[in-house]
């Protein structure tokens, strides 16, 4: 492409370094997001993660606590222990919600889900969720990184190193409408790793997906068929000067990055317009419909980018999830603006033989606690919350793990936020102890010493 | 509080190394044990373990027996904690299997024959253990199993522990912890070995069989020299000057003068903020604002223009509040540089306040480790050092210098009173106006309900409402005038002065201005010891140790910090102490940081690593040479920036030589110049200054306009502003929100001391150079500056000029055709598409174009 375009500043130039008149000089240098094999046969080949931010109750939509409801207002007097005493004793908030089992499988689902129990037996529901950090700048950070008061590689930066991508036009690692706030670009960042693994952004929480865009792609002054002519007189500086270098690996770097840039440039504006798909997917994702439209865009993009190729997708909700007081009309709100999107998500997947190594994930910083705040919210609950998993070798139908009878700690198989994170590369076919990276002298790894994988989890 | 600690508190550290070594090997949070096993099979110094058993039953010994004795078993059944009950000690294999008054405690194999799990079963009212609280039945069933697989554990007698690589005594003789060596210096200089930095590299070129490559031409090195201390490019005077003057001391007056330019503070300013971890905000889980946080940077800036000796530099970052001073100007220069201490990031919120005080003192260990001494110091906070000689010991012992040290307030920060960091007003009367501002932040909630109040009640005199103004005076307080009571006064009186006390409420009410403060941290007023953190968790007391450094860098025991001090001072002076290891050491480190600076590769590689795992030094005399050159001249800056760019090597080409490449192809051994990519702030200074769009004048701060939360959640519609025309280190520098710019052409990490940029070639970065709008700006006002002040007509002259501008060199017959052809199709098609001013606008996509290139983004 460098070679045959038409513009041809210094094109002779370009040609006599690199010899032959074929180009295959941009391709040949190493690009670092090639893909790469796992360490075992993976289950899924890719990952969305939709991220409720500010926690969504566990006790209101997929844990069902009949003793709420029988002792509310009561007191609750919970263990003596470090996380928990300093929290101010409060009386037992019952669920406004009903509660119904769904599927072949009885998975117990509330009634604030209607579109998302129709794949009940698709999910796999973790009851025993818990972490550390009850604010949310610490609790994002840790499901993001694994790590609050360090700076660690993100989920999505990891997979990106240990899998590459599978479309050498794109990213590997893109998040969707990533909240700016409680730790911002950390929760996506590569820290030490290179940074072509830190999570390509569109948008941010605040913004309607429609209106989001890529920084840097596409030029707003200079029209694709001049920018290239710019690129190929760019090159042509380049190959000069790595010619009179004598070759350079830094400089051979540039010039493959351009036209990697440029590729990626034409490839990405594909992938995000929407467009293209029918108005019978619109419709299934909820596009259209005022209460939906924005979170059924950020969902059909994610199947896009899955389709596409990319490794892990991020889709996250804005900060409205955080319900310290009106919980009640909060959920349904919030559940409203998301039961169809994610539905939908589900089902085009599905339809489209994408499901089966396409790992969804749905979950959040922490959970809420089982006592009233404010009269009728919840408080942050790192103790104990719930996440599911759908698609990508995961056991549909499964409730894994339980709390206690109010919800408040995990008594049976806890799985702890370092555990998940062993589990999401698990499915990847990658195990998380030797997935590193070696800085500062040792060698890292995303569940630090950590982590455990729960073979129950995986069909 | 029950947990295990030692009674032996004045043991000397040497013992407490190995106590502690044993109970905190097992980390929580901050290494990775579970790596270690790779480690250990690399390093080879596992060997030991090999043959006692599996290193599988160590691990599980280690993961989940050995923290589960330590906390539950230890405090009364371990010699080591004095206290054997019954005589039951578990601190080895012998003493379980010897067991106590009862018997044996452990049956290796059969958990059922085990006294100890009968014990802790609670299964027997006459044996239970631990007597206050039944273990978890996840802990008794990991008991079990682990006595069921043998009870395996390693034999703390084995040569193992003699042998620690975090053994003070035997690390004395690893070379960064060695006196500095005086080196002979080869006495043969020539013509292309300028100084004894020469010397020493040619000596190890010559063994390795390298010749160096020429010297670069003196339009190169004109532009790589007045980047490297300045970080801007010649001007076109500066280099006509230079390429004219053919003096032999053309050169080195080129360098005073850029030594001596304000440029230079900056340029070398910005790597210590670098290493200082400096930013505007503290980034991590709640990004508030560091609105003061300029001032040190400016401190910094200044001190290094002044060239302040290193040894007061480093004297003055870490105990600056506690030096004495003449004026209150030199009170508040030395009290803004101990900002150094507080710009840290720090997890803010649902942070234990004792958690929170151990962490900031991690992060300033951290940061003081690696930044001076080229050491990973957190590391031995959960456990002793894995790889170098620095106990946990050790580690508290510097733990209680910073915790001694306040570096937090309560004070008034985004509409409430938070631990945030401190702050202390500058001037003459700046204590009294900062207590006065957050006096009136501590009363305005109140003052802001009393007003309410008076309002409530002026209102109910006007209208005459005697009987609710009466209901409404019990809690008035001070929100009614005492003459408004009075029911004597006519009504007009008391109006007159309940109006009067609203009034005073009001005035009362106006928010002051923020009076001028910065980040400086204290004393506490009782400094104290610590106690080690058993694996690091801060509510796991250990034992104490007396505040003091690092003993492997100490020839005497004692540190000698008075106990009405939090040690500050004796560890600024400590580190920098020349005659001290410690100093030399330090003296090393910073020399090795301002040659790799300089030269684009550390003699020793791993800059801010000088410990087992980083990479030893290729030249380690030279790297004595100028550790020693860089004290003896008086800890100055200049003097070895000065030594290193005098030098031929500096001065090197970037030629290749194929037999050199064969030999040493990474040029460790300097047979070649380095061939470096700008940073952001080179690139958009040299950008801007092309344009003529750069000020060079005096920058305060850039973060005033901003609000506490650096970035909000939720919309945020004043985010951190790029458009300054001031040079680029002084950019808002928010963590996690970094101008983009810095963020794609890989600015130092400010959440951590940063010795090494990363370089990466991105496709985001080509995307960025095609895309962004800035530097299509700045290419438009290069392009029309250009034209405007060049004869009409000679557009070959024209595109000579740009280039050369722009690149810093003439540009080959076949540049200037591409360029000048590229120029004149794009003209052409605008005047076809009937842009307006078609000249000036191709012209920018030419400069565009060039400021995309290697050619202006390489130094050559």
């Amino acid at each position: 492409m460098l070679l045959n375009s038409a513009c041809g500043f210094g094109s002779i130039a370009l040609a006599s370094i690199l010899g032959s008149g074929k180009s295959t000089f941009a391709s040949e240098t190493a690009n670092p997001l090639a893909r790469h094999p796992p360490h075992f046969t993976p289950r899924a080949k890719r990952i969305i993660f939709l991220f409720m931010w500010g926690g969504p109750s566990h006790v209101d939509l997929f844990d069902p606590k009949p003793a709420l409801n029988e002792q509310a207002g009561n007191a609750f007097s919970s263990q003596p222990d470090e996380q928990t005493a300093r929290k101010r004793p409060a009386n037992l908030l019952p669920s406004p919600f009903q509660f119904a089992q769904h599927g072949d499988s009885g998975v117990w689902i509330s009634e604030l889900f209607p579109n998302l129990s129709t794949h009940a037996d698709r999910l796999c529901i973790i009851r025993s969720l818990h972490t550390e950090g009850s604010a949310h700048g610490e609790a994002l950070l840790r499901l993001h990184t694994g790590q609050a008061n360090l700076v660690r590689p993100s989920v999505g930066a990891w997979v990106s190193y240990g899998l590459g991508c599978e479309n050498e036009n794109l990213p590997a690692f893109i998040t969707i409408s990533p909240p700016r706030g409680h730790g911002g670009v950390q929760n996506y960042g590569s820290a030490f790793l290179p940074s072509i693994h830190q999570g390509t952004a569109i948008g941010s929480a605040e913004t309607p997906i429609a209106k989001a865009k890529i920084s840097h792609v596409g030029n707003t002054k200079i029209v694709p068929s001049l920018q290239r002519q710019q690129l190929d007189l760019v090159q042509a500086i380049n190959a000069m000067h790595l010619q009179n270098a004598q070759s350079d690996p830094a400089i051979e770097g540039l010039i493959a990055n351009y036209e990697l840039a440029f590729r990626m440039q034409s490839a990405l504006p594909h992938v995000m317009n929407l467009e293209d798909e029918t108005n019978e997917t619109k419709s299934l994702y909820g596009i259209g419909n005022e209460k939906t439209d924005n979170f059924g865009r950020q969902c059909l993009l994610a199947r896009k980018f899955a389709e596409s190729g990319v490794r892990y997708i991020q889709v996250s909700t804005d900060y409205t999830w955080d319900h310290h007081k009106g919980l009640k009309n909060g959920l349904i709100d919030e559940c409203a603006k998301v039961d169809r999107p994610i539905t939908g998500l589900l089902t085009d997947l599905a339809r489209r033989g994408l499901l089966e190594d396409t790992l969804v994930v749905w979950g959040a910083e922490f959970g809420r606690t089982p006592t009233a705040e404010n009269g009728d919210g919840r408080n942050h609950h790192p103790q104990a919350f719930t996440m599911w998993m759908a698609g990508g070798g995961v056991r549909g139908g499964l409730t894994y793990g339980a709390t206690d009878e109010f919800g408040f700690k995990p008594v049976e198989n806890p799985v702890h936020m370092h555990d998940l994170h062993a589990n999401l590369l698990y499915a990847l076919g990658m195990d998380h102890k030797r997935l590193t990276f070696r800085y500062a002298g040792r060698d890292f790894r995303l569940t630090d010493v950590h982590g455990n994988v729960v073979p129950a989890l995986w069909s | 509080m029950g947990e295990y600690s030692f009674p032996a508190s004045h043991l000397p550290r040497g013992i407490l190394t190995i106590v502690s070594s044993q109970l905190s090997i097992f980390r929580r949070r901050f290494c990775l044990a579970g790596l270690l096993v790779a480690f250990v099979g690399n390093l080879g110094f596992a060997s030991a373990d090999e043959t006692v058993g599996s290193s599988d039953g160590h691990d599980y010994f280690e993961k989940y027996i050995r923290p589960l004795f330590a906390q539950h078993c230890y405090p009364c059944h371990s010699s080591k904690s004095g206290k054997r009950e019954n005589n039951l000690a578990l601190d080895s294999k012998l003493d379980w299997l010897k067991g106590g008054d009862q018997g044996p405690a452990i049956e290796p194999g059969s958990p059922e024959k085990s006294l100890l799990v009968r014990a802790v079963r609670y299964a027997d009212p006459g044996l239970q253990m631990p007597p206050s609280k039944a273990l978890s039945n996840e802990q008794i069933q990991r008991l079990e199993e682990w006595i069921r697989r043998g009870a395996i554990a390693p034999d703390p007698t084995s040569s193992r522990m003699d042998s620690s690589p975090s053994d003070p005594e035997s690390g004395k003789r690893y070379w960064a912890f060695m006196p500095l060596s005086k080196a002979e210096i080869p006495v043969d200089l020539n013509a292309n070995l300028f100084n004894a930095t020469d010397a020493l590299i040619q000596q190890k070129r010559h063994t390795m069989h390298l010749s160096p490559v020429r010297l670069a031409s003196k339009s190169n090195l004109i532009r790589r020299v007045s980047i490297q201390l300045t970080g801007l490019p010649p001007t076109a005077e500066q280099v006509h000057e230079f390429l004219e003057d053919e003096t032999p001391q053309a050169y080195e007056q080129l360098v005073e003068s850029l030594l001596a330019s304000p440029r230079f503070g900056e340029r070398w300013g910005r790597h210590w903020l670098d290493l200082a971890r400096y930013a505007d905000s503290n980034g991590l889980d709640e990004n508030f604002l560091f609105r003061e946080a300029w001032r040190y940077r400016n401190w910094v800036i200044q001190a290094i223009n002044q060239d302040l000796p290193f040894d007061e530099f480093v004297l003055m970052q870490i105990a600056g509040d506690l030096l004495p001073f003449d004026t209150i100007e030199q009170r508040d220069r030395q009290r803004i540089a101990a900002g150094f201490l507080l710009v840290g990031p720090k997890v803010l919120l649902g942070n234990d306040e004792r958690n929170q005080r151990m962490e900031i003192a991690d992060e300033q260990i951290d940061t003081i480790g690696k930044t001076f001494l080229g050491q990973s110091l957190g590391c031995a906070r959960c456990h002793d050092h894995k790889f170098d000689p620095v106990p946990t010991a050790d580690y508290y012992a510097l733990a209680g210098i910073f915790a001694s040290t306040r570096v937090m307030e309560r004070r008034y920060m985004l509409g409430e009173q938070r631990v945030m960091e401190r702050l202390v007003g500058l001037g003459p009367d700046g204590e009294q106006l900062d207590e006065a501002y957050e006096e009136y932040w501590r009363n305005q909630p109140k003052l802001k309900a009393d007003k309410k109040k008076a309002d409530t009640l002026l209102e109910l005199l006007k209208k005459d409402s005697e009987e609710d103004f009466l209901k409404a005076l019990p809690d008035a307080g001070v929100a009614v005038a005492d003459a408004a009571k009075d029911a004597t006064k006519s009504r007009e009186e008391r109006i007159a002065a309940q109006q009067a006390v609203v009034q005073e409420l009001s005035m009362k009410l106006t928010a002051p201005a923020i009076p001028p403060r910065a980040m400086i941290p204290a004393d506490i007023e009782e400094p104290k010891d610590e106690q080690i953190r058993i694996s690091g968790q801060f509510d796991r007391l250990g034992a104490q140790v007396p505040r003091g450094f690092l003993c492997v860098l100490q020839d005497e025991p004692t540190s000698g910090i008075p106990s009405n001090e939090s040690g500050r001072k004796s560890l600024a002076r400590w580190l920098v102490d020349a005659d001290q290891r410690s100093g030399q050491l330090t003296a090393r480190v910073i020399a090795n940081r301002v040659w790799y600076h300089l030269m684009g590769r550390g003699i020793v590689r791993t800059v801010d690593n000088f410990g087992r795992t980083g990479e030893p030094p290729t030249h380690p005399e030279l790297l004595d040479y100028l550790a020693r050159e860089f004290v003896e001249s008086g800890w100055s800056l200049k003097h070895l920036v000065k030594q290193i760019v005098l030098s031929s090597t500096f001065q090197l080409s970037c030629d290749r030589i194929d037999e050199n490449q064969q030999i040493d192809p990474d040029n460790r051994f300097f047979w070649r110049g380095n061939r470096r990519r700008m940073d952001p702030e080179t690139f958009r200074d040299c950008l801007l200054m092309a344009a003529d769009q750069l000020s060079l004048s005096w920058v305060g701060s850039t973060v005033s306009y901003l609000g506490d939360q650096a970035t909000a959640v939720g919309p945020n519609k004043v985010r951190r502003r790029t458009d300054f025309p001031c040079r680029s280190l002084y950019l808002p520098i928010i963590r996690n929100d970094l101008p983009e710019i810095f963020d794609i052409l890989d600015f130092a990490n400010p959440h951590m001391t940063t010795g090494m940029r990363p370089t990466t070639n991105v496709p985001l970065q080509g995307l960025f150079f095609l895309n962004e709008d800035m530097i299509m700006e700045h290419s438009k006002a290069t392009a029309l500056r250009v034209i405007n002040s060049a004869p009409t007509g000679d557009r070959a002259g024209l595109v000579r000029r740009l280039f050369h501008e722009i690149v810093g060199e003439s540009p080959s017959e076949e540049e200037e055709r591409m360029l000048s052809k590229a120029w004149m199709q794009w003209e052409n098609t605008f005047r076809a598409e009937g842009t307006m001013d078609p000249e000036t606008h191709s012209l920018s996509l030419v400069c565009h174009a060039l400021f995309a290139s290697s050619r202006f983004q390489y130094v050559e």
